[in-house]
Order: C-alpha cells, then structure tokens, then sequence
C-alpha cells in the first residue's frame, strides 16, 4: 500500500504539472522546463524528465485491469562536446487493480530500461555503448506511450526478437543521392550492464538498421539482425524488416513488417501490421491497424484489427480508446477495449 | 496546398521587421566571427538544426539556437528549412528527446544570438539579416519571398 500511496501522490504531482503547462502552453520559456522536453538542470549538462501511463483494459474474455503500466525517468548528461550518457529508469506495473478485487503492487517491478554512452566521432558517426533499445522497425525504437497512438503494442514489434540489446553501436548519417540514409549497426556483447535481464534477451546478437528519407514526408527503412535468444540458445535465427512512415500534417500512415527463420530446422514466421491516423475534430484523430502474424505451434496466423480514437491535446499528451477484434489472436492480442492516458514529461 | 504556402509566406515576410526595400526578406544565419567555416549549404543547416549532425568538419559542437517559437524570424526560417512551423516540430522533437536529444536551446531576442553566438565556439543561430554586425559571420542566406 506504501507503494501505491507513492505513486498516486507522484501521478498527482504530473497531473499538476501537466495542466499547468496545458494552461501556459502559449508561454514558451527560454529556459527551464517544458512538457515532453524534460528540465535542464543550469549549466550542469543534466537534464531529467521521463513518461508515465495508465492503462485500463476490458478483455472479451477475462477480467477487468487497470494498472500504472510505466513510469520511466530519463537522466540525459552532456559530460562534454563528444561524450553524452542517457539513462532510463522505469518502474512498470507499479500499481494495478483487477476485476477480482486485487489491487496494490504486488507486481511493481524496476528495470534499467536504458543505460548508454555516446561518443561522437564526427557528423557522420556516433558510437553508442550500453544497453540500447534493439533497432527493428520504427516501433520498438520509439515504444513509449506518449509516442504511439494506441495502447496495445502490434504483436511484430515485440514476440520475435528482443526489445533490448547491450554491446556496441555505431550509428549515423551519410549522404545519399542528395538525401541522407539514417544507419545503425550494432553487436550484443555483454550481459554485464543488465544484470537482471531483459525479457526475452539476445544471448549473441548482431543486426544492421538502416532508415532513408524519400522525401520530408516519406521515410523507408530496413533491418537485418542474426541473433541467438538466451531462452534458446542453440537455436540461431536470421530476422529480416521493413518499414515505412508517411506524414503529412497531422495524418499519417505507417507499416512494419519482419520475417524470422532459423538457421537450422524449425519454422519461419512473418509478421507486421498497416496503421493509419487521421485527424477528426480538433484534437481528436481516428485510429485504424490491421495486423497479421503467424505463430508457432498450433495457434495458426492471427490477425487483428484496431479502432480508435486518440485525444491528443498537446504533442506529449494522449488519451487512447480502442477497440481490438480479431481471429486466432486471443494468446497474443485478445479481443476487447483497451484505454490509456499518456504523458511524457 | 501550394496557394496556402504561399498565403502563409506571404502572412509571415509580412510580419517580419522591414528592411526598406521592396525585395526578398532575409534570414542571416550566423556564427562567431572566427569559426573557420565560411559558408554553409542549406541542407547542413537543416541537419545542424535538427540535431542530425552535432559535430563540425572541423571535430567542434554544433551548438544550434533557436528563437522564440512565436518570433517571426524563427516561424520563417522554420517554415523555409522545414516545411513545418515550429509548433508542428514538436512532436519530432518529443522523439527526439525520448532518444536523449533536446532540441536547440531558445534564446530570446537577436541580440540575445548575437551575443552567444559571438561567445561560444561552435554557435550558430540565425537573424534578420539587417541585424547582422562585426560580432558575427554570416554562413547563409535564406530567401523569404515577400
């Protein structure tokens, strides 16, 4: 109870914050904070922010829940010209209450969601050591929920590879017939700066992203990643992605699809999903994805739709409703209305 | 679409402090005095600008400045490099920052530039180009039509 108690008083706290920022949103401070930028602290380099979320979900078939999914505290230190660290902190399922009268949280857990440092070489090239979110698709890079338009994650971005790699990154830009081609390419090394273990993490990893702007509306990216999971680790597997975003003013539409073999026996599986958001009435916007994955096993290939709609008040601020319908998904994305708010911070 | 760029051009060179002459407005961007760089292209601008590119073909910071997002000036050189006005930016700078990359620091006049841009190696910013004096070195032009 302790914890929930913290929690709340830390949730009321953003709230505050939050509205008062909605209510100064036409003052914009040369200095000091500012929603979904985080609080630079003086002159020190440091800047400290993060997002939380709340999500309610009312599946067809089970009980009720609500739960404080995320509340993740980002510590960004520009140590010099070259050298900058990034961390990220996150306390998830801190607080949750079901249909069946459990509250409390029991199932509050802490992760190093994040931990690297950045070394800049030149323009084109930064190296990246630490714990670093695995760079497939566009999704699983930019996952948080302030960010993305509904609350249920598209099962390709998060059953076929994991979510998080340690090693070492080189990343970049280079000029590409007169645009640039955004790259990473990146080894999993070392287990020594995740001591207690991501879900589902890489044993022996190695992958390749690589993101190209066809115009300033049009972006299509690609991955390749050979990888070993600590879970199955005789079992190499090759997983190849491709993605695409379209924006344009305040519609948008984007598709991620990966394909994962292993190296020896066993079966290959695909799977992505299509999304499009459109703008309705002021601030709210329409939301639609269709989704395709096969599974393993005998589940079969699944599929799901999502509609909803989002209110977006301000670019870090985001109320999601939805609703999920599909077939062969109730293991992986069951049927039923999904609710969140959002805010990063 | 293109009437309505055109319109808000129009709206925006309107709302910018006159240089007494009949011709383009424009935009100076600008750094220190001494910064080896003599000229920039408007695509490295753009990358400076966005924080693609943080480190000079010289091994320096880039240190970009912005205004503030309801300066004329700013909403302009937004609109030329962009397409976007600030405020539509800020999405992008939300992902940006959830990556661990604020967006350019906002400075709240001209002079306010001029002073940390003549200061601080690696600084660039941008201002009126009426505005330009000793203090600093103009690497680009940018062409708003009036």
């Amino acid at each position: 109870m302790l914890i929930a108690r913290r929690v709340w008083a830390i949730l009321l706290g953003l709230a505050a914050s939050s509205l008062a920022c909605l209510a100064a949103a036409d003052e914009i401070p040369t200095e000091g904070y500012r929603l979904g930028q985080g609080y630079p602290i003086n002159s020190t380099g440091l800047r400290i922010g993060g997002y939380t979320s709340l999500h309610a979900e009312a599946p067809r078939n089970g009980p009720w829940r609500f739960e404080l999914s995320d509340l993740s505290l980002f510590l960004t230190w520009q140590a010099n010209d070259r050298l900058r660290f990034f961390s990220e902190l996150e306390a998830g399922d801190a607080f949750t209450a079901t249909e069946g009268g459990r509250s409390g949280g029991h199932e509050a857990r802490f992760e190093l969601e994040r931990l690297y440092g950045d070394l800049l070489i030149n323009g084109s090239a930064t190296i990246r050591f630490g714990k670093f979110l695995t760079p497939v698709g566009r999704w699983n890079l930019l996952h948080a929920d302030p960010l993305v338009w509904t609350s249920t994650r598209p099962v390709a971005t998060e059953n076929l590879f994991s979510k998080h790699a340690t090693g070492l990154m080189l990343f970049g830009n280079l000029p590409l017939f007169e645009r640039r081609l955004e790259y990473q390419v990146y080894a999993d090394l070392t287990r020594s700066l995740d001591p207690h273990r991501s879900e589902n993490p890489f044993d022996n990893a190695a992958g390749v992203h690589a993101l190209y702007g066809l115009s300033e509306r049009l972006q299509i990216g690609a991955s390749y990643l050979s990888f070993e999971l600590n879970a199955d680790r005789r079992r190499r597997q090759h997983l190849v992605g491709l993605e695409a975003i379209w924006r344009h003013h305040r519609y948008e539409l984007s598709t991620e699809w990966v394909y994962r073999t292993p190296q020896d026996q066993g079966p290959s599986l695909w799977q992505g999903f299509a999304q499009g958001v459109a703008p309705i009435a002021g601030d709210w916007y329409a939301v639609g994805r269709y989704e395709l994955f096969e599974q393993r096993g005998d589940l079969g290939t699944g599929q799901a739709g999502v509609f909803g709609l989002a209110y977006r008040p301000l670019p870090p601020l985001v109320v999601k409703f939805e609703y999920r319908l599909g077939t062969h998904n109730q293991q992986t994305a069951p049927d039923g209305f999904y609710t969140s708010f959002a805010v990063l911070f | 679409m293109l009437l309505r760029l055109a319109a808000i051009l129009i709206l925006l060179a309107a709302a910018l402090p006159s240089g007494g002459d009949d011709g383009p407005h424009q935009i100076a961007v600008i750094t220190a005095a001494d910064h080896p760089q003599s000229q920039l292209p408007l695509a490295a601008i753009k990358l400076i600008f966005k924080r693609k590119v943080e480190i000079d073909p010289a091994g320096n910071r880039w240190i970009p400045l912005n205004l503030p997002v309801h300066d004329p000036i700013r909403r302009a050189f937004s609109l030329a490099l962009f397409d976007q006005f600030p405020e539509d930016m800020e999405a992008y700078w939300n992902e940006q920052y959830f990556q661990g990359i604020p967006p350019p620091q906002v400075l709240g006049s001209e002079e306010a530039v001029i002073r940390f841009v003549a200061t601080t190696p690696g600084a660039i910013g941008y201002i009126d180009r009426h505005s330009v004096d000793p203090r600093v070195k103009v690497l680009h032009t940018v062409l708003i039509q009036r």
